[in-house]
């Protein structure tokens, strides 16, 4: 398979290609994988952060992280870690901003993997 | 529960996670590196890695640190078959790992460096035929529970098998290049193959001080704030207080409270 991306995607698709062994029904697993389940946990910590629910935003956060890191998505890693010393002490507006700026993020992330599975496997 | 058949091994494991992304990349992780190790099945949650340790009998088990319905400490206290040896899977989390290191449990991080895994494969091949680490588990859940901290217990490997110390009952821990020594009260010594970094980046939060690049000591048994660069304990000993520690060591002495 020939799948392309480059620096200017957020997602590096490096991590997905090497364990699938180019094995095309692997990689659209993993594709379709990220695909549902981001949008869903999205959702969750979308409610989350208008309840306000500190622990709930951060588990979310806790439960994605090693999918994000396999996707290679850049400049993740840094703000989720901080919410897992933060959670409980950062003040509510810097969260907030932290938080959007994640899903600002992970929605171009879910367009660009939609991108690929609609140019590759449909 | 997903029952599936790939090999018959020595090693026959169970992934129980309630991530399907975690459960399809270690599977896959697996079956690439490790072709001989027999995966049995994944669980969603731990009510449904119960039922499946006791119809599945896996000799390893990748347990997920934090599930939706339990975390796998209360998972594993629950079981009566404990046949099995066990390696946490956790996302990153200070507080996780400490608390699995400070119990002597292993652990991997998810998205899981293949280095680390043949490392955990490695560990596991050679302590098969040992106890499994059973024993731990019910001391590590009443340690993450017990906010008394001088009697949570250290549990560490050692040549000679599981060493087990409570808190309060060590004095102070001397470096030795590569060894630690564990001064224990009733004049007890330990031989320990770990570094004084090591042991001061697990217990750092409960009590003890980098007082000297060879001492860590237990607030709980300095008799007062020293006035000199010595330390007086109550078992009449002193430990030297090097000169670029002596104001944080003041600072740690006023400010900690031992419940």
């Amino acid at each position: 398979m020939n799948i392309k991306w480059d620096d200017s995607t957020i997602i590096d698709l490096q991590n997905v290609i090497n364990i699938s062994r180019d094995n095309p029904d692997r990689i659209f697993n993993y594709l379709t994988q990220f695909k549902e389940l981001i949008p869903e946990r999205l959702d969750h910590l979308k409610v989350s952060l208008l309840n306000g629910d500190r622990r709930m935003i951060r588990q979310i956060l806790h439960k994605m992280s090693p999918q994000l890191q396999f996707f290679g998505i850049k400049n993740i890693t840094t703000p989720i870690q901080r919410m897992e010393f933060e959670y409980q002490t950062m003040p509510i507006k810097e969260l907030e901003q932290l938080v959007n700026n994640i899903i600002t993020t992970l929605d171009i992330a879910v367009n660009e993997v939609s991108k690929i599975i609609n140019s590759n496997f449909e | 529960m997903n029952s599936i058949s790939h090999k018959t091994n020595s090693i026959r494991c169970l992934i129980i996670d309630d991530d399907p992304f975690i459960q399809d990349l270690l599977q896959d992780k697996l079956s690439i590196y490790f072709p001989d190790i027999q995966i049995l099945g994944t669980a969603n949650s731990g009510k449904e890695g119960i039922e499946s340790i006791n119809s599945l009998q896996p000799n390893l088990i990748f347990l997920d640190v934090e599930m939706s319905d339990m975390t796998g400490f209360e998972m594993l206290t629950q079981l009566t078959n404990t046949n099995f040896k066990t390696i946490f899977i956790t996302s990153y989390n200070h507080y996780a790992i400490k608390a699995i290191r400070f119990n002597a449990l292993d652990y991997l991080l998810k998205p899981f460096d293949i280095e680390e895994l043949k490392n955990a494969i490695n560990r596991f091949n050679k302590n098969v035929d040992q106890k499994s680490d059973w024993d731990n588990v019910p001391l590590a859940l009443s340690n993450l529970q017990s906010k008394d901290i001088p009697s949570q217990v250290l549990t560490l490997k050692t040549q000679q098998g599981v060493l087990q110390l409570r808190l309060k009952d060590i004095i102070y821990i001397e470096g030795d290049s590569n060894y630690s020594i564990i001064h224990l009260n009733k004049e007890r010594k330990e031989l320990i193959s770990k570094t004084l970094s090591d042991l001061e980046e697990l217990l750092n939060d409960k009590g003890f001080f980098r007082c000297h690049k060879s001492y860590l000591i237990n607030r709980l048994h300095i008799i007062s704030k020293p006035k000199s660069t010595e330390v007086t304990l109550f078992n009449n000993g002193s430990i030297p207080i090097s000169r670029r520690k002596k104001e944080a060591f003041n600072k740690w002495f006023n400010s900690i409270g031992i419940e």
